[in-house]
């Protein structure tokens, strides 16, 4: 079955702002928050998500995926993700 | 001139008392010619698991584990992680995930009865080996050199020096266990070093220093910690060796500690100050060593074995120590090389065919142990991310484990150097910014 991508979008924003944001400041997270330039995704916490998103998702992120533009902020997460999901349904 | 050993063996240490076990448990007349006189000081301290089961075959684990080394269950990763930047409120939070650990007994490991494995005095572990070896029948001197060993079609005859005397030992085979002496290797010219690793260690023991200083969970605080340094290829270990005293050494690429002009002081304590809790934690403490380096790295050899010779242990090979291998390699390369040493004493035939099987073993263990160490330096931040992929997770184990012996290939291996390939290959990678300096050509060994 896809995945929605307005529910994919709710529970990465979820998870981000629970797992990497200490819950902290949590109104200013939105579909365009540069997680990287903010340093909200590390290298370590950016494969931490790919685990979760694996495990919730069932979606492999292939590793020529994980570059800036594809994790550059939730949209792009998320449409990612959403595409993905596409592909292995 | 008739041999009065079956069996010659240079050097004491874990590789050659092993080797002295388990062939005078089979029957053999075996010496062994060990050139210090022990106990002595010796780096390589922490073990993996993949040593129990030797220890248990040769009988010596009751000894090692009467002797109170602290118990070591798992190690544990930390990096400095300085890139990470404060914006908006928004931290980069990595606290929890600054750290990576593994505990031994998440993976069932054949031959491995226990879910702990040591940290040990090297001075009085190998001392423990050596006399071991000696109740069960190998001959031991110490004190002694071998000078050389010249080979011939009908046995070999040992140089040794003893004092002032040179004194002619006749065997039927030689075992060279001479470990980073690399004696036999280096009379035949075998040796080659590493075009890829040029490392350098400088170490030293600590007392009083607190474990728990970079830990994330102070209960894990025995176990080995690996710290990274926010300076390229360079990070320091951390092994308890008594309830107080602790031994901490720096690796780090030789032209750097070239540019010290060789002052191991200035280069140990301005590497470790990259890190200033850990220079605080040592500053707290008191050294109770000068301190030491390690030289000369890295290094293979062309041939393992040959008519009436085989190389084990850091006499064969050694690559690096950032996974603790060292002891490993010493006595699992023992414990093969001898199966097979026994089966040639048996035939009455000495030649190198009859060490193919254990030339392969060896061969197949390093290949896996090379890449994954050269993997390692290369992106370190993957090895991360496959502990913590439940696909990969008991895979980097095994490796980390010692296991290494029976695979082709373990399926992380193959995983992992195509991301390697493409985060070299696109700039833009997220995780390209952390490539490490050392870049590995073919990494396979050379024998």
């Amino acid at each position: 079955m896809a995945l929605d991508a307005e529910q994919i979008y709710t529970e990465l924003r979820a998870y981000v702002s629970t797992n990497f944001l200490e819950g902290g400041e949590v109104e200013e997270l939105n579909r365009d928050t540069p997680l990287l330039e903010w340093g909200v995704l590390n290298s370590m916490n950016t494969s931490i998500l790919m685990s979760h998103i694996r495990d919730r998702f069932g979606v492999d992120v292939p590793p020529m995926y994980i570059t800036g533009t594809r994790f550059r902020d939730l949209g792009a997460i998320t449409e990612m993700v959403h595409e993905l999901s596409l592909q292995a349904a | 001139m008739e041999a009065e050993f079956d069996v010659g063996i240079i050097g004491g240490g874990p590789a050659g008392s092993v080797a002295a076990a388990y062939l005078a448990k089979a029957g053999l007349k075996v010496a062994v010619f060990e050139s210090e006189n022990f106990p002595r000081e010796h780096v390589g301290e922490s073990l993996v698991p993949a040593t129990t089961p030797v220890l248990l075959e040769i009988g010596a684990m009751e000894k090692v584990e009467a002797a109170g080394f602290p118990k070591k269950y798992g190690a544990a990763w930390t990096s400095a992680e300085h890139r990470d930047i404060d914006h908006m409120g928004f931290r980069g939070l990595e606290h929890d995930f600054r750290a990576a650990e593994i505990l031994f007994n998440e993976r069932d490991q054949p031959g491995v009865d226990r879910d702990h494995t040591f940290h040990v005095d090297r001075g009085k572990f190998d001392l423990i080996l050596l006399k071991h070896a000696e109740e069960l029948g190998a001959q031991v001197f110490q004190g002694v050199h071998v000078t050389r060993s010249d080979i011939a079609d009908d046995g070999v005859t040992l140089h040794v020096r003893v004092g002032g005397r040179q004194v002619e030992v006749p065997v039927r085979m030689v075992v060279d266990a001479s470990g980073r002496r690399t004696q036999l290797g280096a009379q035949l010219k075998l040796k080659i070093s590493d075009p890829v690793f040029n490392q350098y260690a400088v170490h030293t023991w600590f007392d009083n220093f607190d474990r728990t200083a970079l830990a994330v969970d102070d209960a894990k605080a025995d176990y080995i910690f690996i710290h990274f340094l926010p300076v390229t290829d360079t990070w320091v270990w951390q092994i308890p060796i008594t309830d107080t005293i602790t031994s901490v050494g720096v690796v780090s690429q030789k032209k750097r500690f070239k540019e010290y002009g060789g002052d191991r002081e200035r280069f140990f304590w301005e590497t470790v100050g990259s890190r200033p809790e850990l220079l605080d934690a040592l500053k707290n403490s008191d050294q109770v060593r000068p301190l030491k380096t390690e030289g000369d790295y890295s290094y293979g050899m062309r041939q393992i074995c040959g008519d009436r010779f085989v190389l084990i242990g850091d006499a064969a090979r050694f690559v690096d120590p950032i996974f603790s291998s060292g002891v490993s390699v010493a006595m699992n390369s023992a414990r093969i090389a001898c199966g097979d040493i026994v089966a040639a004493a048996q035939a009455g035939d000495y030649s190198k065919e009859r060490f193919a099987g254990y030339e392969r073993t060896l061969r197949r263990g390093v290949s896996n142990w090379y890449e994954f160490i050269s993997i390692y330096y290369r992106l370190n931040i993957l090895f991360t991310a496959f502990v913590q992929d439940e696909r990969y997770r008991l895979d980097v184990l095994k490796m980390l484990q010692g296991d290494v012996y029976e695979d082709d290939e373990p399926k992380a291996l193959a995983a992992m150097r195509e991301i390697v390939k493409v985060v070299e290959d696109d700039p833009t990678h997220l995780w390209h910014p952390y490539l490490g300096s050392l870049k590995s050509p073919s990494a396979k060994p050379t024998f």
